[in-house]
């Protein structure tokens, strides 16, 4: 099918109409033969994906309905092998009409109104996960939701490829105060671990850039995790921005496209993203041209131009995965307008400083908030950088050991695979941690969250796993990392000298004794006792006055005015 | 007791000023003279060694110092315990009477070696003004002397008195301590000459020489003990020449210079224990011209000499004098030393005559 596809782009042979050729297939018969595309590579990360799509879901229609979240995520080994995942949730719930897009229709455009910075662009929404239930078991999968109306409605789903079409099965209605959403699916082709791919760690991170959100994970062994909410205060809702050319992918241009009532894919453009005027539409045909023409040298310019015509002429709807591939292409070459910069949503120093102390409970967190920058030349971003030290941060190793650990996000969604060829990885694995007296970063309980933050995440791939290494990303990565790396700095420059000063305070305690019996007796005057608390006065005045820096720098002069260090400072070391 | 002892004055005075301080809620500071080799100088106006004005201050509520600070006024305190006791001892006694430990939640002594506690005995003679021989401290007594010289000792309550004159051949041996309880009773006597070695000290005493040249004649038995050079700077202070006789090398030359301008190691001492009028009568390269004999009985010159030589000659209070740079050149160049004890080459009794003929000509280097 593919191939018959680039045929056509490619405008090799004769010219036809192009939506014509894609009605012939469906879409979700696309997606089930490039499972991949969804995420759906190995039996690891299938299993984290599919609970990607159902917490993002679930945190998304939360925010927007204000709600603060409680999600419960269990999953149980099947005897069969498969593997039975039920997340449910405290969310509005889905209205009975709209289960069957939400749940059993690729690219149905649930998400049709949200333009805005969402934790579900990043997926391929609860549809791809029905989806990869059925390819890999054939099972439907189980649903109930309510809208807190005293009514509850459950039943199971399937899609049916050929139509890209829910199937309802077992559908029942019955009175029930329930509001939220409960799915369970049976997924084969799984595979539980530990690891830092692991679903365990996605909610565990998934809960470090949600503070507000409660979430409960039951393992397959039955251990049962709370990550308790560590913040009252539910995030903003997003402001609703029109999409930017520059900002979307492949997947995200199709599922807007197929969910628009747009007659044609000119019209969709200019009345669905920001900047796109009809002058741009017209640069967007003449350059597709010219991009089909350099792709085939044999197409006749004539050919071509009626292709394009015909495309934009064309209903949204029966936009293609190549076609929309090539229009993308084609918008990255074009120059735009930069899109606004207000829409951009922080989760706040005050929310990331809680979340970390509630994940990882440690001794001494740092948190950098910094201002929007623009990356290729016009896209506005926000790095989030927080590092926590002690306690719980860091990855424990097999070893005993604890390992530095690089926490990335992007809107709040952890990124967990792809860590190698990501802009946020590069730029914190580039600094010189020494610097900051972290002494060996792979060795140290130390965590370092980034999120990033922009309505267009640059992602490297359909996986959306990575941040593209934009040299203005990693800047600003760095930088941030940079800032926050110094506040752990002087925190533990700090505890060196804490332990300095309270050692220096000990070795002068332990001979107030001996001189508060000598010097009245030498004196001829003076009472012991009262010398002795006189003095131990004296030693936790001075050490308790002296900041941190003349405890550090505590330098005596000698008649000479030469400086003597104190020998303590160096004996540390020893 | 009837009078406070000096010493024990100010060490209370020491004590008292600390004890205000805390009450100001200062830390407690002790404060001397730096005793390092930096802060030597020699000082032209009083023609020896002294410690220059570098100070050295001592503070409690210091962690560097702290323990230094609390020892040493463990060791004032331990002082001011004999002077009240009137008991001495020496700097080792006193170690041993401060080695103990300072709490059983401590694996720590007072003192462990006595390296800890030598420089802080030091430190308290400097800040105070004082020898250590006034905290009654021992000193290891070294040196004789047989001549007109009477002394009355007050030692142990007792007062003994000593005459010099009546040690037959043994001499009366120097004690450490020769200012507290002991008095010069009577002195009869021209000069005095300070012999380097006990051997010609016995010499000159058999031979009567100090009855004959009516002098005081003394031995420090190689270096000077510091009681030694406390009796020779008091005998100067009696307006009696001081004439020293050594070998011509470089432990002779130490000997007399130690004498003379004090040393580095005592420059805190300065003028109580040195004895700028000193003057060296020999053994000299210059000898070598007069005493044709000699001669034939120089000794080759050592490293060690050559080396102390050119030290010498880098002396300010040293290559002052052009004697002393002719003498030192004259070994650094020949190579050659000649010891007291060959004049007694030619007969026993010459080594008499060489010193009455090089006295009678005023032979002397300064």
């Amino acid at each position: 099918m593919a191939a018959r596809n680039e045929h056509t782009l490619n405008g090799e042979g004769m010219v036809y109409d192009i939506s014509k050729e894609f009605k012939e297939h469906s879409i979700a018969e696309f997606f089930k033969k490039n499972k991949q595309m969804l995420g759906f590579s190995g039996k690891v990360r299938s299993l984290t994906t599919v609970v990607h799509e159902f917490v993002t879901n679930s945190l998304d229609a939360c925010e927007e309905a204000g709600i603060l979240p409680e999600i419960t995520v269990q999953l149980e080994q099947l005897p069969s092998g498969h593997m039975k995942l039920t997340v449910e949730d405290n969310g509005p719930g889905i209205p009975k009409k709209l289960v069957g897009k939400a749940l059993g229709q690729m690219l149905a455009g649930t998400k049709f109104h949200r333009f805005m910075q969402q934790r579900g662009q990043q997926g391929i929404g609860a549809s791809g996960v029905v989806l990869y239930s059925q390819i890999t078991t054939g099972k439907p999968v189980y649903f109930k939701t309510g809208l807190g109306d005293g009514k509850a409605y459950e039943g199971e789903i399937k899609i049916d490829f050929q139509n890209n079409r829910p199937i309802l099965m077992n559908e029942r209605e019955y009175d029930e105060n329930y509001r939220g959403l409960k799915v369970q699916a049976v997924f084969g082709d799984v595979k539980y671990d530990k690891s830092e791919y692991s679903p365990f760690e996605y909610i565990k991170r998934t809960a470090l850039a949600n503070p507000h959100a409660q979430i409960i994970f039951i393992d397959p062994t039955g251990e049962r995790i709370l990550f308790p909410r560590a913040s009252d205060l539910v995030p903003e809702e997003p402001i609703e921005v029109q999409p930017h050319p520059l900002g979307i992918g492949t997947h995200d241009l199709l599922e807007y496209a197929h969910a628009s009532q747009e007659r044609k894919l000119s019209s969709f453009f200019v009345n669905t993203f920001s900047r796109f005027s009809y002058g741009k539409v017209e640069e967007t045909k003449a350059e597709l041209v010219k991009h089909m023409l350099e792709k085939n040298t044999g197409m006749l310019n004539s050919d071509a131009e009626k292709a394009v015509q015909d495309l934009f002429e064309a209903s949204p709807k029966e936009l293609t995965w190549e076609q929309a591939e090539m229009l993308i292409y084609v918008f990255k070459r074009l120059k735009w307008i930069s899109p606004e910069t207000e829409a951009l949503r922080p989760i706040g120093p005050s929310q990331i400083e809680k979340a970390m102390r509630n994940i990882f409970n440690p001794e001494y967190v740092v948190v950098t908030e910094r201002k929007p920058k623009i990356f290729r030349g016009g896209i506005p971003f926000m790095v989030e950088a927080a590092i926590a030290y002690g306690g719980n941060a860091g990855t424990q190793k097999a070893d005993g050991g604890v390992s530095g650990t690089i926490y990335r996000f992007a809107n709040r969604v952890p990124l967990l695979f792809d860590a190698g060829g990501c802009a946020l990885t590069t730029a914190v694995k580039g600094l010189d941690w020494r610097r900051y007296d972290v002494h060996d970063f792979e060795n140290e309980p130390i965590s370092v969250f980034i999120n990033f933050i922009s309505v267009h995440v640059p992602y490297t791939g359909a996986g959306k796993q990575a941040i593209s290494e934009e040299e203005e990303i990693i800047e600003e990565v760095r930088l941030a990392v940079m800032e926050a790396a110094r506040g752990i700095q002087r925190y533990l420059h700090g505890k060196i000298r804490e332990r300095t000063r309270e050692a220096k305070k000990k070795a002068i305690l332990r001979y107030v004794k001996q001189l508060s019996q000598d010097l009245p007796q030498l004196a001829g005057k003076g009472e012991p006792e009262q010398l002795e608390r006189k003095l131990m006065q004296l030693v936790e005045n001075k050490y308790s006055q002296l900041t941190l820096e003349e405890a550090e720098e505590e330098v005596e002069k000698n008649g000479n005015g030469e400086e003597v260090r104190d020998e303590t400072t160096d004996a540390e070391e020893e | 007791m009837a009078e406070k002892k000096p010493a024990i004055t100010k060490l209370e005075e020491l004590g008292l000023k600390m004890i205000q301080q805390v009450e100001r809620n200062e830390s407690p500071t002790f404060e001397t003279v730096l005793r390092s080799k930096g802060n030597v100088i020699y000082d032209e106006a009083i023609g020896c060694l002294r410690l220059g004005e570098s100070k050295e201050q001592r503070t409690f509520v210091n962690v560097a110092q702290a323990k230094k600070f609390m020892q040493t006024i463990a060791v004032a305190n331990k002082c001011k315990k004999f002077l009240e006791e009137d008991a001495h001892t020496s700097i080792r006694g006193l170690f041993y009477q401060l080695k103990f430990s300072l709490g059983e939640e401590f694996d720590e002594e007072l003192f462990s070696e006595q390296e800890e506690s030598n420089p802080l005995i030091e430190d308290l003679e400097v800040a105070l003004k004082l020898k250590r021989e006034d905290l009654n401290l021992n000193t290891d007594r070294k040196g004789v002397v047989a001549g007109n010289l009477v002394l009355l000792d007050k030692f142990g309550g007792e007062k003994t008195e000593i005459d010099c004159a009546k040690q037959g051949r043994s001499g009366w041996m120097i004690p450490s301590d020769v200012d507290n309880g002991m008095d010069f009773v009577s002195i009869d006597a021209d000069w005095v000459l300070v012999v380097e070695k006990d051997a010609l000290w016995q010499r000159l005493n058999e031979d009567k020489f100090w009855k004959k040249e009516n002098c005081i004649l003394i031995t420090p038995k190689g270096q000077a003990s510091r009681g030694c050079r406390r009796l020779i700077r008091k005998l100067a202070n009696m307006k009696l020449p001081i004439i020293v006789f050594t070998d011509n090398d470089a432990w002779g030359w130490y000997i007399y210079w130690a004498i003379k301008t004090g040393s580095m190691n005592l420059a805190y001492l300065a003028n109580d224990i040195a004895t700028p009028e000193a003057k060296f009568i020999g053994m000299t390269m210059q000898d070598l011209n007069d005493y044709d004999f000699l001669n034939k009985l120089t000794i080759k010159a050592k490293d060690v000499d050559i080396k102390r030589a050119e030290e010498m000659l880098s002396y300010e209070w040293i290559n002052r004098h052009k004697e002393w740079v002719r003498e030192l050149k004259t070994v650094i160049q020949t190579k050659k030393k000649i010891e007291q004890d060959a004049l007694q080459g030619p007969r026993l009794s010459f080594v008499g005559e060489y010193l009455r003929e090089k006295m009678q000509k005023k032979k002397f280097l300064p």
